[in-house]
Protein backbone atom coordinates (compact mmCIF):
# COMPACT_ATOMS: atom_id res chain seq x y z
CA UNK A 1 0.00 0.00 0.00
CA UNK A 2 1.41 3.28 -0.90
CA UNK A 3 1.90 5.75 1.84
CA UNK A 4 -0.79 9.10 1.68
CA UNK A 5 0.79 12.04 0.23
CA UNK A 6 2.70 13.93 3.22
CA UNK A 7 1.06 17.47 4.14
CA UNK A 8 2.99 20.55 2.95
CA UNK A 9 2.94 22.07 6.85
CA UNK A 10 4.03 18.50 8.08
CA UNK A 11 7.24 18.81 5.48
CA UNK A 12 7.86 22.54 6.35
CA UNK A 13 7.73 21.29 10.33
CA UNK A 14 10.03 18.51 10.26
CA UNK A 15 12.28 20.54 8.48
CA UNK A 16 11.93 22.98 11.73
CA UNK A 17 12.89 20.28 13.98
CA UNK A 18 15.73 19.44 12.56
CA UNK A 19 17.09 23.58 12.02
CA UNK A 20 15.89 23.95 15.93
CA UNK A 21 17.31 20.64 16.88
CA UNK A 22 20.73 21.85 15.59
CA UNK A 23 20.66 25.15 16.81
CA UNK A 24 20.04 23.89 20.39
CA UNK A 25 23.50 22.26 19.66
CA UNK A 26 25.44 25.20 18.55
CA UNK A 27 23.55 27.41 21.34
CA UNK A 28 25.48 25.37 24.18
CA UNK A 29 28.56 25.42 21.96
CA UNK A 30 28.59 29.38 21.78
CA UNK A 31 27.64 29.53 25.27
CA UNK A 32 30.67 28.32 26.54
CA UNK A 33 32.66 31.67 25.33
CA UNK A 34 29.67 33.91 24.78
CA UNK A 35 27.46 35.79 27.02
CA UNK A 36 23.79 35.75 26.66
CA UNK A 37 23.34 39.34 24.82
CA UNK A 38 26.98 38.60 22.45
CA UNK A 39 24.97 35.96 21.68
CA UNK A 40 21.83 37.37 20.39
CA UNK A 41 23.49 39.99 18.67
CA UNK A 42 25.42 37.32 16.98
CA UNK A 43 22.44 34.95 16.11
CA UNK A 44 20.53 38.55 14.72
CA UNK A 45 23.62 38.43 12.11
CA UNK A 46 23.28 34.78 11.31
CA UNK A 47 19.65 35.95 10.20
CA UNK A 48 20.93 38.79 7.82
CA UNK A 49 21.40 36.21 4.81
CA UNK A 50 17.76 35.02 5.11
CA UNK A 51 16.62 38.32 5.84
CA UNK A 52 17.66 39.70 2.49
CA UNK A 53 16.64 37.16 0.61
CA UNK A 54 13.14 37.18 2.14
CA UNK A 55 13.01 41.32 1.90
CA UNK A 56 13.77 40.40 -2.16
CA UNK A 57 11.32 37.81 -1.82
CA UNK A 58 8.42 40.40 -0.14
CA UNK A 59 9.66 43.30 -2.53
CA UNK A 60 8.31 40.58 -5.50
CA UNK A 61 5.14 40.11 -3.91
CA UNK A 62 4.05 44.16 -3.08
CA UNK A 63 0.94 43.91 -5.62
CA UNK A 64 -0.25 41.21 -3.28
CA UNK A 65 -0.61 43.02 0.20
CA UNK A 66 -3.72 42.33 2.01
CA UNK A 67 -6.39 44.90 3.88
CA UNK A 68 -4.86 43.52 6.99
CA UNK A 69 -1.42 44.48 6.45
CA UNK A 70 -0.78 46.67 9.48
CA UNK A 71 -1.78 44.74 12.25
CA UNK A 72 -0.35 41.82 10.60
CA UNK A 73 3.24 43.49 10.72
CA UNK A 74 2.48 44.11 14.25
CA UNK A 75 1.55 41.04 15.09
CA UNK A 76 5.07 39.49 13.17
CA UNK A 77 7.01 42.72 15.03
CA UNK A 78 5.73 41.60 18.27
CA UNK A 79 6.75 37.66 17.74
CA UNK A 80 10.19 38.87 16.63
CA UNK A 81 10.64 41.00 20.09
CA UNK A 82 9.07 37.94 22.33
CA UNK A 83 11.08 35.63 20.50
CA UNK A 84 14.30 37.76 20.97
CA UNK A 85 14.01 37.91 24.80
CA UNK A 86 12.98 34.41 24.83
CA UNK A 87 16.82 34.00 23.13
CA UNK A 88 18.58 35.76 25.59
CA UNK A 89 16.76 34.16 28.54
CA UNK A 90 17.45 30.89 26.81
CA UNK A 91 21.48 31.95 25.94
CA UNK A 92 21.33 32.80 29.79
CA UNK A 93 19.78 29.43 31.25
CA UNK A 94 22.71 27.70 28.88
CA UNK A 95 25.33 30.26 30.27
CA UNK A 96 24.43 29.64 33.93
CA UNK A 97 25.04 25.80 33.84
CA UNK A 98 22.00 24.12 32.00
CA UNK A 99 22.97 21.17 30.08
CA UNK A 100 21.79 21.67 26.38
CA UNK A 101 19.94 18.46 27.04
CA UNK A 102 17.70 19.99 29.57
CA UNK A 103 17.45 23.15 28.62
CA UNK A 104 15.74 22.68 25.11
CA UNK A 105 13.60 19.98 26.39
CA UNK A 106 12.24 22.46 29.20
CA UNK A 107 11.98 25.19 27.22
CA UNK A 108 10.23 23.04 24.42
CA UNK A 109 7.45 22.42 26.44
CA UNK A 110 6.10 26.46 25.25
CA UNK A 111 3.13 25.13 23.12
CA UNK A 112 1.89 24.91 26.90
CA UNK A 113 1.97 28.26 27.20
CA UNK A 114 0.71 28.70 23.26
CA UNK A 115 -2.15 25.97 23.81
CA UNK A 116 -3.97 27.32 26.37
CA UNK A 117 -3.58 31.11 25.22
CA UNK A 118 -5.33 29.61 21.74
CA UNK A 119 -7.83 28.18 24.16
CA UNK A 120 -8.33 31.16 25.76
CA UNK A 121 -7.69 34.15 22.94
CA UNK A 122 -8.24 32.03 19.21
CA UNK A 123 -11.26 29.89 20.79
CA UNK A 124 -9.29 26.94 20.03
CA UNK A 125 -10.57 23.84 21.50
CA UNK A 126 -8.90 22.22 24.07
CA UNK A 127 -9.18 18.56 24.75
CA UNK A 128 -8.46 15.57 27.32
CA UNK A 129 -5.67 14.42 25.56
CA UNK A 130 -4.40 17.98 25.66
CA UNK A 131 -5.40 18.34 29.17
CA UNK A 132 -3.01 15.55 29.78
CA UNK A 133 -0.32 17.08 27.96
CA UNK A 134 -0.50 19.94 29.53
CA UNK A 135 -0.41 17.78 33.56
CA UNK A 136 2.56 15.82 32.10
CA UNK A 137 4.46 19.08 30.65
CA UNK A 138 4.69 20.48 34.56
CA UNK A 139 5.92 16.96 35.31
CA UNK A 140 8.15 17.09 32.64
CA UNK A 141 9.78 20.61 33.96
CA UNK A 142 9.87 19.08 37.69
CA UNK A 143 12.13 15.73 36.51
CA UNK A 144 14.17 17.97 33.97
CA UNK A 145 14.96 20.74 37.29
CA UNK A 146 16.08 17.39 39.47
CA UNK B 1 14.91 26.74 42.08
CA UNK B 2 17.95 26.83 39.87
CA UNK B 3 19.06 30.26 37.77
CA UNK B 4 19.40 28.34 34.94
CA UNK B 5 15.65 26.60 35.12
CA UNK B 6 13.85 29.99 35.91
CA UNK B 7 15.61 31.29 32.72
CA UNK B 8 14.29 28.45 31.04
CA UNK B 9 11.03 29.19 31.99
CA UNK B 10 11.02 32.57 31.05
CA UNK B 11 11.92 31.65 27.59
CA UNK B 12 9.32 28.72 27.69
CA UNK B 13 6.33 31.53 28.40
CA UNK B 14 7.89 34.33 25.77
CA UNK B 15 8.36 32.11 23.00
CA UNK B 16 4.50 30.25 23.93
CA UNK B 17 3.18 33.81 23.47
CA UNK B 18 5.14 34.26 20.64
CA UNK B 19 3.41 31.42 19.19
CA UNK B 20 -0.05 33.29 19.27
CA UNK B 21 1.40 36.34 17.74
CA UNK B 22 2.81 34.40 15.22
CA UNK B 23 -0.59 32.84 14.06
CA UNK B 24 -2.29 36.27 14.30
CA UNK B 25 0.44 37.72 11.95
CA UNK B 26 0.46 34.95 9.33
CA UNK B 27 -3.48 35.29 9.09
CA UNK B 28 -3.26 38.76 7.77
CA UNK B 29 0.24 38.82 5.76
CA UNK B 30 2.03 35.76 3.84
CA UNK B 31 4.84 33.88 6.15
CA UNK B 32 7.65 36.08 4.21
CA UNK B 33 6.84 39.21 5.36
CA UNK B 34 5.83 37.95 8.61
CA UNK B 35 9.29 36.61 8.81
CA UNK B 36 10.86 39.73 7.33
CA UNK B 37 9.30 41.70 10.61
CA UNK B 38 10.45 39.23 12.87
CA UNK B 39 13.69 39.86 11.49
CA UNK B 40 13.30 43.00 11.78
CA UNK B 41 12.17 43.09 15.30
CA UNK B 42 15.69 40.98 16.43
CA UNK B 43 17.69 43.91 14.78
CA UNK B 44 15.67 46.39 16.74
CA UNK B 45 16.70 44.29 20.35
CA UNK B 46 20.30 43.59 19.60
CA UNK B 47 20.23 47.83 19.14
CA UNK B 48 18.94 48.04 21.97
CA UNK B 49 21.02 45.41 23.44
CA UNK B 50 23.99 47.56 22.00
CA UNK B 51 23.21 50.56 23.66
CA UNK B 52 22.29 49.17 27.29
CA UNK B 53 24.47 46.30 27.50
CA UNK B 54 28.47 46.33 28.24
CA UNK B 55 29.67 43.93 25.03
CA UNK B 56 32.60 42.00 25.68
CA UNK B 57 34.21 41.83 22.01
CA UNK B 58 37.29 39.53 22.65
CA UNK B 59 35.47 36.45 21.18
CA UNK B 60 37.21 32.49 20.02
CA UNK B 61 35.97 32.07 16.55
CA UNK B 62 34.25 28.73 17.05
CA UNK B 63 31.87 30.49 19.59
CA UNK B 64 31.43 33.31 17.20
CA UNK B 65 30.85 30.81 14.30
CA UNK B 66 28.21 28.53 16.53
CA UNK B 67 26.48 31.64 17.31
CA UNK B 68 26.11 33.27 13.40
CA UNK B 69 25.09 29.93 13.06
CA UNK B 70 22.78 29.82 15.70
CA UNK B 71 20.89 32.35 14.15
CA UNK B 72 21.05 31.12 10.46
CA UNK B 73 19.33 27.43 11.59
CA UNK B 74 17.29 29.11 14.20
CA UNK B 75 15.90 31.86 11.34
CA UNK B 76 15.54 28.97 9.01
CA UNK B 77 13.35 27.02 11.31
CA UNK B 78 10.87 30.46 12.30
CA UNK B 79 10.74 30.73 8.08
CA UNK B 80 9.89 27.22 7.87
CA UNK B 81 7.40 27.07 10.85
CA UNK B 82 6.01 30.14 8.97
CA UNK B 83 5.58 28.22 5.94
CA UNK B 84 3.95 25.46 8.14
CA UNK B 85 1.51 27.86 9.57
CA UNK B 86 0.54 29.29 5.75
CA UNK B 87 0.17 25.90 4.33
CA UNK B 88 -2.74 24.79 6.05
CA UNK B 89 -1.66 23.69 9.78
CA UNK B 90 -3.18 24.91 13.12
CA UNK B 91 -1.47 27.18 15.08
CA UNK B 92 -1.56 24.60 17.69
CA UNK B 93 -0.75 21.74 15.88
CA UNK B 94 2.23 23.20 14.20
CA UNK B 95 3.76 24.51 17.05
CA UNK B 96 3.34 21.45 19.10
CA UNK B 97 4.96 19.01 16.39
CA UNK B 98 7.91 21.27 15.91
CA UNK B 99 8.64 21.52 19.77
CA UNK B 100 9.73 18.04 19.41
CA UNK B 101 13.32 19.52 18.06
CA UNK B 102 14.58 18.85 21.47
CA UNK B 103 14.78 14.89 20.77
CA UNK B 104 17.64 16.13 17.92
CA UNK B 105 19.17 18.40 20.51
CA UNK B 106 19.51 15.57 23.50
CA UNK B 107 20.71 13.35 20.90
CA UNK B 108 23.25 15.65 19.43
CA UNK B 109 24.57 16.99 22.85
CA UNK B 110 24.66 13.41 24.18
CA UNK B 111 27.01 12.06 20.82
CA UNK B 112 29.17 15.89 20.50
CA UNK B 113 29.01 17.48 23.61
CA UNK B 114 29.80 14.07 25.88
CA UNK B 115 26.83 15.61 28.15
CA UNK B 116 25.05 12.83 30.53
CA UNK B 117 21.58 12.58 32.14
CA UNK B 118 20.61 11.63 35.02
CA UNK B 119 17.54 8.39 35.30
CA UNK B 120 15.09 11.26 35.91
CA UNK B 121 16.00 13.75 33.82
CA UNK B 122 15.88 11.19 31.27
CA UNK B 123 12.61 10.19 32.21
CA UNK B 124 11.97 13.88 31.92
CA UNK B 125 13.05 14.42 28.78
CA UNK B 126 10.98 11.71 27.23
CA UNK B 127 8.12 13.13 29.33
CA UNK B 128 8.34 16.39 27.52
CA UNK B 129 8.37 15.34 24.13
CA UNK B 130 5.34 13.16 24.93
CA UNK B 131 3.80 16.31 26.52
CA UNK B 132 4.19 18.00 23.14
CA UNK B 133 2.60 15.03 21.43
CA UNK B 134 -0.01 15.11 23.30
CA UNK B 135 -0.85 18.80 23.29
CA UNK B 136 -0.95 18.03 19.68
CA UNK B 137 -2.11 15.32 19.26
CA UNK B 138 -6.58 15.68 19.88
CA UNK B 139 -6.36 18.58 17.96
CA UNK B 140 -5.43 16.90 15.05
CA UNK B 141 -8.23 14.53 15.29
CA UNK B 142 -10.57 16.99 15.94
CA UNK B 143 -9.27 18.78 12.36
Amino acid sequence: MLPRRIPKWLMWSLLTIVLWGTWGLVSKIASTGVDAYMNQLLYTAGLAPLMVFVAVTVHREEGKLSANRNSGIFWAFLTGILGGVGNIAFFQALVKGGKASVVAPVTALFPMVTVLLALMFLKEKLGRTQWLGLALAFVAIYMLSA
Amino acid sequence: MQLWLWFSVLALVLWGISGITQKLATNRITSERSFLWFCFAMVALSAVVMLIVHLNWGLGRLVVISAIAGGALNGLGAWTSFRALESGGKASIVISLVSLYPLLTVLLAVAILGERLTGLQTMGAFTAITAAILLSVETSAQT
